[in-house]
């Protein structure tokens, strides 16, 4: 089965490509729009990547296992990333995500059996001034407590 | 009476969009760098202005673009939007709530070098940020502020927003250029410095997005006027945030010089109900530490310096006397390991052995050497290190376990 | 040309060198782990650091270029104290592998902390734990634990090869070397990748556990198989060895010569190197015995020479074949050259060489001799062998080398070898072509003799003897330089016995080629 990006995502590849003399250039933009095609780089897709910008695929897979936000395993369709920095630890983000822990039932790292939430813990997240916060996909959510953290999931199906 | 620069109308609805910006008077500063002033004349002004870099440096923005060599290359500007320094997040008010103030400095940054390709490297976790800003660079396109010939210039301009994807080296100016180029993020040996090989191998401008942000305000009002808003060494105001226990955490622009205890206790409101000061981190995680006896202290980079420690990103984090200090170590030794970029022996290697040292500890088996070895460690890496990173995450530590080593004695096995 | 001080000795040198050149002409070793000659500077090791005046931290040696007046300390005490620094962090996260690791005694994390470090490890933490034994080439294995992340192995591919097959993944201290989901490295040039590798990190699966560096000898050669010529140092056993007798060769490894194989060589070199030891004929081997001769080493040349007269006269030239190959050195085939084709005006000479081989773009050429170019200057046409015209009036054939067996069968040979009355081989391995000839002569290989040989690019090396010929070997020019004197050709040249600087000197008088600028 050969994989292909949709016809969108070419496209918005093509003008991504056009705007750096040098193509490798465009490989970072290029793996944020693979990961959220497919949700995930896998050597799959790192081929897919290396091809399109005509570099070798070991280029490709360097990259994915340095940067935190790109993922070479398939992740929930939620994830939750909780900050453990400083200021969020000074509001309680290991409470946080202790209860974070109990209420999914699994570890940061893991993903819930119904592939619905994935749990990590990260860096700071740019927004110490609403600690403690967490982001889940690219929504940020700030000054978070127990109430509020069900309320956010409860509505996410 | 000193004014605000760059807040001043953050709270104004839709600020974000270019026809509101501009009813503020925004992009008369291009009209007038562009129309009216020449390269020379702008570096002058800039230079004039004392306007030292808000990323964390704090290096004269006008000496840095004087820097940059005639040449046939082509010249890039890049705008460091990484904002990773922990306890910083003014640059995401910046791009969130004002834009095209963040525009408008790089069309006259540009014009002033000669760059006709301007990048915003900005961090990937602020995916609505920059999509925002590539919303408000098609109203700049649409409005022939960007593209060819601007405002009858003759002068092209581009502007691409490249979004990183999860690594704090990243913010380091010579690491950015390689993960712009598509490359890991490790930082380059200088010199050669940017401003001569940089991006694609070009002379490349490298600037954060407050500093930045500052270029309309100087060209409008005039250096003179923007320097009468801080010190006579350090032109205009800080936006600092305030996070941690107090009352009121955000974003604060005020007056290069304002005194810390005046931020913590007027601005945003003291401690928070319950808590004593126990002590302040004043420019980011990786300034040292501040005590709580520490805190009569002017925000200005060079009152900073003498009291050892440094401005940075004018990030406060206010720590509580509840909190542990072998935490926060925990912390702190936590994050610089997960972020060392790996090149080189010392952060790659020491910064992963205090912070499991520091773990040991926070487990009960601390032994009576660790702080000793801790301290010793710091020292080698801080001055050893390829790019700043090392002394980013030595100074913190030196300083921590200089004045609370005690509590940190406290938790070691007897 | 600027001057500097280092260490408060003033050094003389050129503008442009970096301050770890300019210790190293002035007799003064920089330790470095990632630095290589071959590669712009990489910075990452930090073990090169430096004192230089006029600057507050420690600056690289390995990048920093001088300026006039620079003053360097390679020995202040914060120096010292940093390297120290990074050995401590090096060995930190690495494996105590030292006894059961080939880089033991060849190893600059071990020479390092020998010279600069000898201090207790205060690192009671749990180590890194990564993949220890990863087969990344064809003789590769990779330990990412002992890796301390030079990063050299990764450049080499990149610059060198431009194959890219390796790669550094991960970050911090997770940071590791792999290449591509198994996609094992096949360039002609991996074996490079074990040398270059400071640490045991990326060890040979040819040297894997077969002897300890301290019991090795080595010297400087030639590598024969092929025309580049490129500069190799042979390591051998001194004496002992805990393994088969006589294998006395364990590795080749590359010599720099920036006129002819930069600092690599390629595998095919490296790694094909059991013609040394294995298969040697090392005694005189008679098949048909003149009763009267008791032949030994000494009286080889007088036995052909007795033969050679017998056959050769004027007219009876036509009667003296030889079979040649480009293995043989210069001061040998211009032996051969002025003995046969001048003295005694022999035509029928014909080359039996190993067949062409495929060459790549960088250092293997497809010919697969070391002397080919050799032979051509000094004058020779090289015809390869043709069976009738061998056989066809010749009652003495003087043979070179074991390749015949390579161009013919054995029927084709016997058939055209029986025509012939008398036939002497000289070689270094028996095979069957041994059966073929009244006699086989041991001879020592280039490793084992003295002399020079032309590559490819014109380019004339001399080489000295690594090792003792084995046996009853001995060198091809020395048979001949006897030879000469027996059969009274240039009795002028040949009254003193030439050796192969005497004979180079010589061919420098004689054909313009070989002239070098100090003669």
């Amino acid at each position: 089965m050969s994989l292909e990006f949709s016809e969108k995502a070419k496209k918005k590849i093509e003008e991504i490509v056009s705007r750096y003399p040098q193509k490798e250039a465009a490989i970072l933009p290029v793996l944020h729009i693979t990961q959220q095609e497919f949700g995930f780089i896998s050597d799959v897709q790192e081929k897919m990547v290396a091809r399109i910008l005509g570099v070798k695929p070991i280029r490709v897979r360097e990259l994915v296992t340095f940067y935190t936000m790109l993922s070479r395993q398939s992740l929930g369709k939620y994830h939750i990333q909780v900050c453990t920095n400083l200021s969020c630890h000074l509001l309680g983000a290991d409470n946080f995500v202790d209860y974070l822990v109990e209420k999914l039932g699994i570890k940061p790292g893991e993903t819930t059996p119904d592939k619905k939430f994935t749990l990590s813990t990260v860096e700071c997240l740019g927004a110490c001034e609403r600690a403690p916060c967490m982001m889940i996909n690219f929504n940020y959510y700030g000054d978070m407590d127990p109430k509020k953290v069900d309320e956010i999931l409860d509505k996410l199906k | 009476m000193k004014e605000k620069v760059l807040t001043e109308h953050f709270g104004l609805e839709n600020l974000h969009k270019i026809d509101v910006y501009q009813k503020q008077g925004g992009y008369r500063a291009t009209e007038k760098a562009l129309k009216k002033m020449k390269p020379q004349e702008i570096l002058e002004e800039v230079k004039k202005a004392n306007l030292r870099g808000r990323g964390g440096a704090g290096f004269p923005a006008g000496v840095k673009w004087s820097f940059v060599p005639p040449t046939d290359k082509p010249k890039y500007l890049c705008v460091n939007a990484d904002e990773g320094e922990p306890g910083t997040f003014k640059d995401r008010y910046i791009m969130s709530h004002n834009p095209h103030m963040l525009l408008e400095g790089i069309i006259i940054t540009s014009f002033c070098v000669g760059i006709s390709v301007a990048f915003i490297y900005i961090r990937g976790e602020y995916e609505a940020i920059a999509l925002r800003l590539e919303q408000a660079i098609s109203e700049a396109y649409e409005k022939g502020f960007l593209g060819k010939n601007i405002l009858d210039s003759g002068f092209d301009l581009d502007i691409y927003v490249h979004r990183g994807a999860g690594a704090y080296i990243c913010g380091e100016e010579t690491a950015l250029l390689e993960s712009l180029e598509g490359k890991r993020g490790n930082p380059r040996l200088k010199p050669p410095f940017p401003a001569s090989v940089g991006l694609f191998q070009c002379p490349t401008v490298i600037n954060n997005v407050e500093t930045i942000s500052n270029i309309s305000h100087i060209i409008l009002n005039g250096a003179e006027w923007f320097v009468k808003q801080g010190l006579p060494k350090d032109g205009g105001t800080r936006i600092f945030g305030v996070s941690g226990m107090v009352k009121n955490p955000g974003i604060y622009e005020l007056p290069l010089g304002t005194s810390l205890k005046d931020i913590i206790f007027k601005h945003a409101g003291g401690m928070k109900e319950g808590k004593k000061l126990k002590a302040v981190i004043p420019g980011g995680m990786s300034a040292p530490i501040l005590t709580a006896d520490e805190i009569d202290i002017k925000m200005d980079f060079d009152s900073l310096i003498e009291a050892n420690s440094m401005l940075g990103s004018a990030a406060i984090i206010v720590i509580d006397d509840k909190t542990s200090i072998l935490d926060v170590l925990k912390v702190i030794t936590k994050f610089y390991s997960h972020e060392s970029c790996g090149q080189c022996t010392p952060c790659r290697i020491g910064n992963s052995w205090i912070n499991k040292i520091v773990k040991r500890i926070a487990e009960g088996k601390g032994k009576k050497e660790d702080i000793d070895n801790i301290v010793r460690l710091a020292s080698n890496i801080e001055g050893n290190t390829l790019c700043p990173l090392g002394d980013a995450a030595a100074m913190p530590i030196l300083s921590i376990t200089k004045k609370f080593r005690k509590e940190l004695e406290s938790q070691l096995q007897p | 040309m600027i001057k500097i001080f280092i260490d408060e000795e003033p050094v003389e040198v050129e503008e442009g060198t970096t301050v770890l050149k300019a210790a190293e002409r002035a007799g003064i070793h920089i330790p470095h782990l990632c630095y290589h000659p071959a590669f712009p500077p990489e910075g990452s090791c930090r073990m090169c650091l430096v004192e230089i005046e006029g600057f507050p931290k420690l600056e690289l040696a390995c990048s920093t270029v001088v300026k006039e007046d620079m003053k360097i300390s390679t020995k202040s005490e914060r120096v010292v104290e940093a390297r120290k620094a990074v050995l401590e962090f090096l060995l930190a996260e690495h494996p105590l592998d030292c006894p059961i690791c080939d880089k033991a005694g060849d190893c600059k994390l071990q020479d390092y902390y020998d010279e600069y470090g000898l201090f207790e490890s205060q690192f009671k933490e749990t180590k890194e734990k990564k993949e220890k034994k990863i087969k990344i080439g064809k003789h590769l294995i990779l330990d990412q634990e002992r890796c301390i992340l030079c990063t050299r192995c990764v450049r080499f591919l990149k610059e060198v090869t431009k194959t890219q097959e390796l790669g550094v993944f991960h970050r911090g201290v997770h940071s590791c070397v792999n290449i591509y989901d198994g996609a094992v490295i096949e360039n002609n040039y991996t074996g490079n990748l074990a040398e270059i590798c400071p640490v045991g990190a990326i060890t040979d699966e040819d040297f894997r556990f077969k002897t300890r560096t301290w019991f090795l000898k080595e010297g400087e050669s030639i590598c024969p198989l092929c025309s580049r010529g490129c500069n190799i140092l042979i390591q051998y056993h001194a004496g002992f060895s805990r393994f088969e007798l006589p294998k006395r060769v364990y590795r080749i490894k590359a010599r720099e010569n920036p006129e002819v194989n930069g600092f690599w060589i390629c595998d095919r070199g490296r790694y094909g190197y059991s013609y040394i030891d294995e298969g040697r004929t090392d005694q005189i081997i008679l098949n048909k015995i003149e009763r009267e001769n008791v032949l030994t080493r000494e009286n080889i040349s007088e036995y052909l020479g007795e033969k050679i007269k017998s056959v050769a006269s004027a007219e009876k030239a036509s009667g003296i074949a030889l079979i040649l190959h480009t293995w043989l050195s210069n001061e040998e085939l211009f032996l051969l050259h002025k003995i046969f084709r001048k003295g005694l005006k022999v035509e029928k000479i014909f080359f039996a060489d190993l067949p062409q081989g495929k060459g790549d773009e960088y250092l293997l050429t497809s010919e697969t001799s070391p002397n080919r170019r050799g032979a051509q200057e000094i004058g020779f046409d090289i015809k390869t062998v043709d069976l009738d015209a061998l056989a066809k009036g010749t009652d003495f054939l003087l043979a070179f080398g074991p390749f015949l067996s390579g161009l013919f069968s054995l029927k084709d040979l016997k058939a055209a070898l029986d025509k012939i009355k008398r036939k002497v081989l000289f070689s270094p391995h028996s095979n069957e072509l041994d059966s073929l000839f009244d006699m086989v002569i041991p001879v020592a290989l280039i490793a084992e003799k003295e002399g020079s040989l032309t590559n490819v690019e014109g380019i004339v090396q001399d080489f000295q003897p690594v090792l003792e010929p084995p046996g009853d070997s001995l060198p091809e020019w020395k048979v001949l330089s006897d030879l000469g004197k027996e059969l009274g050709i240039d009795s002028d040249f040949f009254k003193k016995f030439p050796t192969p600087e005497t004979i180079l000197s010589e061919m420098g008088k004689t054909i313009p080629f070989f002239k070098r600028k100090n003669d």
